[in-house]
């Protein structure tokens, strides 16, 4: 049995890809496209953040909130400015692949590419006696807590969430009942993209921050909505639940060799069922 | 008489002409003739700030050679020094080749900081281009490396003696440690390190060694590996980022008392205080390369005085004080051999010569001196005679710590 330092880590883990998965899956299901640079939405997050703490001195919580809202309008525009105006899913999807790129280097020109840290914000670890946790992750588990409840309520109680979860089920008689699908798939980018954000915007301070950081949370977003199925919120959740917890316990037991299990779960899973756990098809 | 003092005047006139010429011919005799070297360094990506924050320091201390002024054959020479981006990979490193060679016409390229050197040396060799880079997994026996099919490609850094000289510069440093925690990324796995454990087995080192996927960010299952195996040392190969956040977590997890530390050098110890946290980072290890500084190993006192004056020139030039050191232990290393194979042999143009001169032969290098091999690279000894020092943050500074100055490997 792992110590309980792994098990909290696997939380820790499971907490980033949960938020970044639950972003990815929601603008899947209303805009049918898989946004390749979500990870990007995560790093920039973290280092708006990074500049808002240290070089305007806005308080972490704000700044986190500042991060999301920042990049919800600049998911809106590139809705706009890009992907409204590619026609394709292909070409969607190359162009968001694209965006990879573009926002990694105009981040490398002007944040630089020295790692960069949020260590000031929240230092200090809770002492358990057989194991110590740090305040910084208790925040990331509180902050996704929050935010999943948060988002309950949202697409359970809320006009918007029942019209998101109307087009993500039936997209065409969610319209024959005067749902805007277009004015919905901005909001929808929005949220995906601020949760993105304040996914690497709350791991800022854990982690290092350069502009490449996006890259695993992105394929491990990816991975926990394959497991858990395209297009089920329930399916990201639990997918990126059982990701966060299995990549700490593997790498425990077998070290580097755990991405490799990882990838062959994944396999297995699609082969064993190709919807995913929780099934739920695209659009 | 005025037709004499015409004569007087157009005479004088033809004197000064042909005086001036003389003077200019006898300038532009005298002018240095330029070498182009190639720097190849990865100026972008991840390994970005390892390319990029020593080249102001090259430049200046290139900007002392030629002022001291190269002299080879009877001539002067200086030196121009080409900066490229390899991307720290192999094809970034051959494209970088290519484009110094056929574009810039380099005959030498030094400086290259990719592990990965093979697919570099096939595009320097076929230009007969000397290429000055460290070892790597493919330098050892069952590597890629061949002396006769590459037979322009000199090792200046020798990266696994250098790193084996670090772990016996952390025990010299902490004789009471347990155990010590190796690490690298699984991109630098392969025969390299074999030669590594073989070697730190055979002086006695205990140590317990992990491999993990390039990007990593969470170590937790790692450090508690460690812990496990009883470790109280970890020391990682380079990966600054990696070794940041081990030394972070490891401080969250409760294991305060480790020492953590990463062989490359220490870029600048306020990164490390501000992604690990200041108490974390306290004690954290690198490399070092102030050779002003060192206790065990001779300089020649004319490169420690360089150096220095580099640091200042730096300074003064981006207007804040130039802490990074590390950059002596490249680039100026490499020219040195270099310049000085090129004034053994007499020549820059004749490059079997100058291969000559370098293989066998022994360099006063800013690092110490350095003595390269035949042909062979590991079953003889490769280079030898350099610092291995190390250094650590102490407050918000990098201070000398240890020395182990390299060994050949047997």
């Amino acid at each position: 049995m792992p110590p309980a330092g792994i098990w909290i880590d696997g939380l820790t883990q499971s907490c980033t890809y949960m938020t970044m998965a639950f972003g990815m899956v929601l603008v899947f299901s209303i805009l049918g496209i898989l946004n390749w640079a979500h990870g990007q939405f995560y790093m920039l997050g973290a280092i708006l953040v990074y500049y808002a703490v240290t070089a305007a001195g806005i308080p972490f919580p704000f700044s986190l909130l500042m991060a999301g809202l920042a990049m919800a309008l600049l998911g809106v525009i590139i809705k706009v400015a890009i992907i409204n105006r590619v026609k394709g899913d292909v070409y969607v999807g190359v162009v968001t692949l694209s965006l990879i790129f573009f926002f990694e280097g105009a981040a490398s020109m002007l944040f630089g590419m020295n790692d960069r840290g949020l260590a000031i914000v929240m230092p200090g670890v809770l002492d358990m006696g057989l194991f110590s946790v740090s305040y910084q992750k208790i925040a990331v588990i509180i902050f996704t807590f929050v935010v999943m409840i948060a988002m309950y309520f949202v697409l359970n109680r809320t006009k918007v969430g029942k019209a998101i979860r109307a087009v993500a089920q039936q997209p065409d008689a969610a319209s024959l009942y005067g749902i805007s699908v277009e004015r919905l798939s901005f909001i929808v980018m929005g949220i995906g993209c601020a949760m993105a954000a304040m996914a690497g915007s709350i791991m800022a301070p854990v982690y290092s921050i350069n502009p490449f950081i996006g890259r695993t949370p992105m394929i491990m977003a990816l991975l926990a909505i394959v497991i858990g199925g395209l297009g089920s919120l329930t399916g990201a959740i639990v997918g990126a639940l059982i990701l966060g917890f299995l990549h700490s316990v593997i790498a425990y037991y077998i070290s580097y060799l755990a991405e490799v299990v990882l990838f062959i779960f994944v396999i297995f899973i699609l082969l064993v069922k190709p919807q995913g756990l929780f099934g739920a098809s695209a659009k | 008489m005025k037709k004499r003092f015409y004569s007087f005047t157009i005479l004088l006139s033809v004197l000064m002409i042909f005086g001036i010429l003389g003077i200019s011919a006898t300038a532009k005799a005298e002018e240095p003739i330029v070498i182009k070297v190639g720097n190849m360094s990865p100026l972008s990506g991840p390994a970005g700030p390892w390319g990029q924050t020593p080249i102001p320091a090259y430049d200046a201390y290139v900007e002392l050679l030629n002022k001291e002024g190269i002299k080879i054959g009877g001539k002067t020479y200086k030196i121009q020094l080409i900066h490229v981006d390899d991307q720290n990979t192999a094809e970034g490193g051959a494209s970088a080749a290519k484009r110094l060679i056929y574009e810039e016409k380099v005959k030498f390229i030094v400086g290259h900081w990719s592990w990965n050197f093979p697919a570099v040396a096939a595009v320097t060799n076929a230009a007969k281009v000397i290429y000055i880079c460290r070892t790597g997994n493919e330098a050892v026996p069952g590597g890629a490396y061949s002396p006769k099919k590459m037979p322009y490609v000199v090792f200046g850094t020798p990266s696994h003696e250098k790193f084996i000289s670090d772990i016996k510069a952390i025990v010299s440093a902490y004789p009471k440690y347990k155990r010590i925690g190796i690490n690298d990324s699984t991109l630098g796995k392969g025969v390299g390190w074999d030669y590594v454990d073989k070697e730190l087995t055979k002086a006695g080192i205990r140590f317990h060694h992990e491999w993990y996927p390039p990007g990593t960010q969470d170590f937790t299952p790692f450090l508690t590996r460690y812990n496990e195996a009883g470790c109280d040392v970890v020391y990682g190969a380079g990966d600054v980022m990696a070794a940041m956040m081990i030394a972070k977590q490891r401080w969250e997890m409760g294991f305060k008392d480790w020492k953590t530390g990463t062989s490359g050098m220490l870029l600048d110890p306020m990164m490390y205080i501000g992604v690990s946290g200041m108490e974390a980072s306290q004690g954290f290890m690198g490399s070092y390369a102030a050779n002003w500084n060192f206790k065990k190993t001779k300089i020649n006192p004319k490169y420690a005085k360089m150096c220095q004056e580099v640091q200042k020139m730096v300074a003064a030039k981006i207007g804040k004080p130039y802490n990074f050191t590390g950059w002596t232990e490249w680039v100026p290393t490499h020219l040195t051999i270099l310049v000085q194979a090129m004034e053994k042999a007499g020549t820059v143009e004749d490059t079997d010569a100058i291969m000559k001169a370098i293989r066998g032969g022994t360099f006063d290098t800013p690092m110490g001196k350095y003595t390269m091999s035949g042909t062979k690279t590991y079953g003889s000894p490769v280079v030898f005679g350099s610092a291995g020092a190390m250094g650590q943050i102490q407050g918000t500074k990098e201070v000398y710590l240890s020395e182990s100055p390299w060994k050949p490997l047997p």
